[in-house]
Parts: C-alpha cells; sequence; structure tokens
C-alpha cells in the first residue's frame, strides 16, 4: 500500500472517528435520549453465545402434524432443535438432533430441512460441505421417537463423487414417503474429465421410505443446465404428484423459473415450463430462489425474484393447468425499497405472500395477503424490523392458521400468526 | 475533542495503516472507506470486484484478475468480500491465497452488516455475485452483475 493511500485513509477514517467520538461526547450530555437508544440497541441486539439460536445464520421452522412447532438450526458442526406447544411463545430446551457431528451448511440459500410423518417419525435433511471447494453431499437421518434418536446418517446423492451436490429441499407424506431434490454436478463433473463443459448443475430427485424398510434413496436426474446457487421449492398437487419450482439457466445465462410436476402415465409432463419470462441476464449468482403452494382447487401459485431486463423486482403468478399457462404477473413489495426473498403459502382461499425490504439500515419483513384465491391483494403491511442482518422469512402452516418465521441473527427467530 | 486527542488518534491510525496490518489480510469495509478509495482513485480507471465464497462464478472473475496480474504487473482492483460472516474467514483467507490476490487492496463486509454495506456502495444492486464496478478516471461507478470476461477487464485495467 502507497504512502498516499495511507495517508488518504487515515485522514478519513481518523475524521470519521473523530465524529463518532465528538457525537458521543454530546450524547453523553444529554442523558436521557443516550441512555434510551442504548437500552433498545441492548434490546434489538445481543452477543451470541455458543450454540444459541441467536448466533445462527438460518432458523427452519415446521408444524408437525400434533400441532408441535419445531425449529432447527446448526452450529458448529451440530444440529440443534426446540420444540413449541404453544405456536412459537415459549420453546423447550435446546436439543441437539443425536448424530455425530459433521460441517453443515446453513447460510443464505442452503439449511438442513425438517419433516413428519402422521407416525412420530422426524426426518432431517442437510448438506455436508467435503474438503474440496464447492463439493458437498445430501445427507439424511430419521428419527421414529419424534426426534430421542436418530439413524447414521446416509448419503442421499449415490455417485460417490467429489463434487456438488447441495440445496437440498424435502418432502415427506403422512405415510413417511420421503422425497428430497438438490442441485447435482456430477454431469458437470463427469464432463469435466473429458475436457468439456456445461452450464448449470442439474436437478435431482431422491425418494425413500424408512417406515417401510426402503432406506436406500433412489437417484434420478429431472432437469439440466439448473442455475447453481438458488434454493429449489416444492409441492404436492392435488393428486399426490410432486411440482417442482427452480432456477433454470435458458440460452445465454437466462435466468428465469422452471416448473415440472412429477405426474405419471399419460401425463408425464416431459418438458419443464418456463415461468417467468423477465429476462434477467446473469452469468453468475441470484441468490434467491422462489416459492410454490399449491391449494384444494390445484391452482398453482408462485413468487419469485428477477432483475432482468424486462421485470425487476418480486412477482407473484398462478396457474390452473399445472404450469402451461399463468396469470398475468403481478408485482409485489417495492422495487426501489429492495424487495426481495419473497415466500408464500396458500390456505384456503387465502394467499400470503411475504418478503424482506431494506432501508439502508434496516431489514423490514412485510406480508400481503389475498382471501380471494389471488384474484385481489390487501394492502402490504410491515411486521417487523432487523438491524443485524435477515435471514430468509418463510411462511408455515398449521391447519387454517399461517405464521411467518424470520430469524433475525444477533436479534433473535421471530414467529408470528399472520 | 481537545487538539492532543486529536493528534493522538490521528498518529494511531497512521500507525494502524502504516505498519502491521497489511490490506492483504483483508480489513472490515465501512463508508469511510469507500470515501478513502474514491478519493485516492480520482483521475485513475480502476476496479472494484466484489465477490462470495459461496459463488462460483465468482472464482472465476478473480482467477481473470489473477491470470492479468501475472501478466501485466500492478493493477489497479480493489476486491471486497461480501459473505459478511465471521465463520467464513478461514475461507476466504484461502481463497484470497490460492488466487494470489494479497497484492490488491482486499475489504470484507463486516459480520451482519452485509446488506448495510451494499447499500452504502449501490442501493440499486441486490446482492446477486459477482459484481465489478468500472469505476471512471472522474470518479462515476457502472456496476455490471455477473462474470466479466476477460478481454474487457484487460481493456478496462491495462490499456
Amino acid at each position: 500500500m502507497s504512502t498516499i493511500t495511507k495517508l488518504v485513509f487515515s485522514v478519513i477514517a481518523c475524521t470519521s472517528l473523530i465524529f463518532t467520538l465528538n457525537t458521543s461526547e454530546a450524547a453523553a450530555h444529554n442523558h436521557q435520549p443516550s441512555h434510551q437508544a442504548m437500552q433498545s440497541e441492548k434490546e434489538q441486539v445481543s452477543p451470541c453465545k455458543g450454540i444459541e439460536i441467536i448466533c445462527a445464520k438460518t432458523v427452519t421452522s415446521v408444524f408437525a402434524p400434533n400441532g408441535d412447532l419445531w425449529r432447527l438450526w446448526a452450529l458448529h458442526s451440530g444440529i440443534y432443535f426446540q420444540i413449541s406447544t404453544n405456536n412459537g411463545d415459549t420453546f423447550s430446551a435446546t436439543t441437539r438432533v443425536a448424530i455425530d457431528k459433521e460441517k453443515i451448511s446453513a447460510r443464505n440459500e442452503n439449511r438442513p430441512k425438517i419433516a413428519f410423518d402422521k407416525y412420530h417419525g422426524v426426518y432431517i435433511s442437510w448438506v455436508t460441505p467435503k474438503e474440496k471447494k464447492y463439493t458437498a453431499d445430501v445427507r439424511f437421518s430419521y428419527s421414529s421417537d419424534y426426534g430421542k434418536t436418530f439413524t447414521k446418517p446416509v448419503t442421499v446423492n449415490d455417485d460417490n463423487l467429489l463434487t456438488g451436490h447441495s440445496f437440498n429441499e424435502m418432502l415427506v407424506t403422512d405415510e413417511g414417503d420421503i422425497s428430497i431434490v438438490w442441485l447435482d454436478s456430477r454431469l458437470a463433473y463427469q464432463l469435466s474429465l473429458q475436457g468439456k463443459k456445461i452450464n448449470g448443475s442439474a436437478l435431482y430427485l431422491g425418494k425413500a421410505n424408512y417406515r417401510k424398510n426402503t432406506t436406500s434413496f433412489s437417484n434420478e436426474q429431472l432437469a439440466n443446465n439448473t442455475c447453481v446457487c438458488c434454493r429449489i421449492a416444492m409441492d404436492y398437487n392435488n393428486h399426490g404428484e410432486l411440482a417442482i419450482f427452480w432456477r433454470h439457466i435458458y440460452g445465454d445465462n437466462i435466468r428465469e423459473f422452471a416448473l415440472l410436476t412429477l405426474a405419471q402415465g399419460e401425463s408425464a409432463q416431459q418438458t419443464p415450463y418456463q415461468i417467468s419470462y423477465d429476462h434477467w441476464k446473469i452469468n453468475g449468482c441470484p441468490h434467491q430462489g422462489g416459492a410454490i403452494s399449491i391449494n384444494g382447487n390445484n391452482r398453482y401459485h408462485m413468487v419469485w425474484f428477477n432483475q432482468g431486463d424486462v421485470g425487476k423486482g418480486i412477482f407473484y403468478a398462478s396457474s390452473n393447468d399445472q404450469g402451461k399457462s399463468l396469470t398475468k404477473p403481478i408485482s409485489v413489495g417495492v422495487q426501489l425499497a429492495q424487495a426481495a426473498h419473497p415466500h408464500m403459502k396458500t390456505n384456503g382461499d387465502n394467499i400470503d405472500i411475504v418478503w424482506t425490504q431494506f432501508t439502508g439500515t434496516e431489514h423490514e419483513l412485510w406480508h400481503q395477503r389475498s382471501t380471494d384465491n389471488g384474484k385481489s391483494f390487501m394492502q402490504s403491511v410491515k411486521l417487523a424490523t432487523a438491524v443485524s442482518g435477515s435471514d430468509r422469512p418463510f411462511i408455515i402452516n398449521k391447519n387454517k392458521a399461517s405464521y411467518v418465521s424470520w430469524h433475525r441473527p444477533k436479534q433473535g427467530h421471530l414467529v408470528q400468526a399472520l | 475533542m481537545t487538539f492532543f486527542k486529536k493528534l493522538t488518534c490521528a498518529v494511531f491510525i497512521w500507525l494502524l495503516f502504516g505498519t502491521n496490518v497489511s490490506f492483504a489480510e483483508s480489513v472490515a469495509f465501512n463508508k469511510a472507506q469507500l470515501a478513502a478509495l474514491k478519493i485516492q482513485n480520482m483521475g485513475k480507471q480502476w476496479l472494484m470486484l466484489l465477490w462470495s465464497v459461496d459463488c462460483p462464478p465468482c472464482f472465476k472473475e478473480l482467477a481473470i484478475i489473477q491470470t492479468l496480474k501475472r501478466h501485466h504487473g500492478d493493477l489497479l482492483v480493489v476486491i471486497i468480500n461480501t459473505d459478511a460472516n465471521d465463520e467464513i474467514k478461514t475461507e476466504r483467507k484461502d481463497i484470497i491465497e490460492k488466487f494470489e490476490l494479497k497484492d490488491f487492496t482486499n475489504f470484507h463486509f463486516v459480520d451482519g452488516q452485509g446488506d448495510q454495506s451494499r447499500f452504502f456502495i449501490d442501493p440499486n444492486w441486490y446482492g446477486e455475485l459477482p459484481r465489478s464496478y468500472f469505476v471512471e478516471r472522474n470518479g462515476e461507478f457502472h456496476g455490471k452483475s455477473g462474470l466479466v470476461n476477460q478481454s474487457l477487464l484487460t481493456q478496462w485495467l491495462v490499456n
């Protein structure tokens, strides 16, 4: 670093420090506001200790069939959970998932997943990074006794290759049919050995059922050329078929959302439907996946985020023919206020969408509801703020009630009825 | 604040930046440093490159910078890691070393302040990566998201 550089940085940094000190001094002369400000700050941000949830970057929450709310987070190579019997007002003591410690991917779009069957079975899936950069395995463990004990973890991807397998999503039926999807780089790896390249990853599906002793996961490639760093979304449709929604790469790095329903027989869908047409051309990482939720009349509802030439911001649209045709996408949130990271869930005719906005100093959690199956939406409402970072918000349902789960690192995990 | 205090402060910071702390070690980024970069590089054409350990295409751009540096020596590039996560400190350091970027000015976003840092750089940027700012001699910033090809980077930094 040159002397001039050092001098410039010193002067500016010192000026900044002097300004800060002067401000502190001024505040010290005005005791009341200063004290209040400090109290408020104390209440909002706490130093994290050990394995407390407040130290986690991400939290995953799901209601179990018995109405318990589980929340799950990863720290220091362990996965931890708490259970609430009063919809998140209070939680049980922290318990570590009883498996050997291993590295867990838990930041931004990557986080452990949890699901349940109707027999007190608990299913956990996560990604463990391997020794080489951008290599990871999708892992799984099952508890038949509501979390007291867990099976020895298994690797879901069956290729035994030191390559990328990540961004896992998991759904489990009442009867224990497990479906895990993830982004898989095995093809890219194999082609690279031949000196060939492929753009993006592949979408894979693994299925098993531990209750029926099918403990080896199938591995099926569903699509190729997916974006490599956005979470996947999925839901069951009214026929019990999986609908999967992800960011795909079309043409020359056009990142748009795609939808595939895993229908059987004659109605099998051969090619994913392209859902968004915002023309976001980027040879990079958006780090923003979408969300899908299918309600009782088999209407597919979706939200996504793009920064394309044609469309910028959060969009909502729905389809009554599994994505073949789509309602005109409507804009959600305030694009100029950095509206991002949308999630949604249907509950009867209600459609709830949550997302974050950013003021430059604070993150804001916003909510918007439709009570007529997406025909119209009520005015958006700000629910909460965060001052020290923001996890993605998620909506979780308990029977006819919907809740938002939003983790605020160093501040706390929020569960609020919508 | 007394003159003595101000003098002590200036000497302290001068010693801090002037002796042990090399930017090769990566320094926490803040508004003051962005202002300093702008002043320091006024009249020059330079590049500000933002990257994350969770962004495979970012590594490709870092590799291009590595190649250009090998062929052309000093380049006016400022490199900023956007993870804002103390947990990745070792990963960040390993990557800076792997791509031989220690001679560049390296910054990182402070843990929990990633979006604040992103916002004061550019409120119209949503965090997609890699993000490259081509800064003109008059100090005007032009942001581009996604991997920038080698010819454009060469043209901007070398010619």
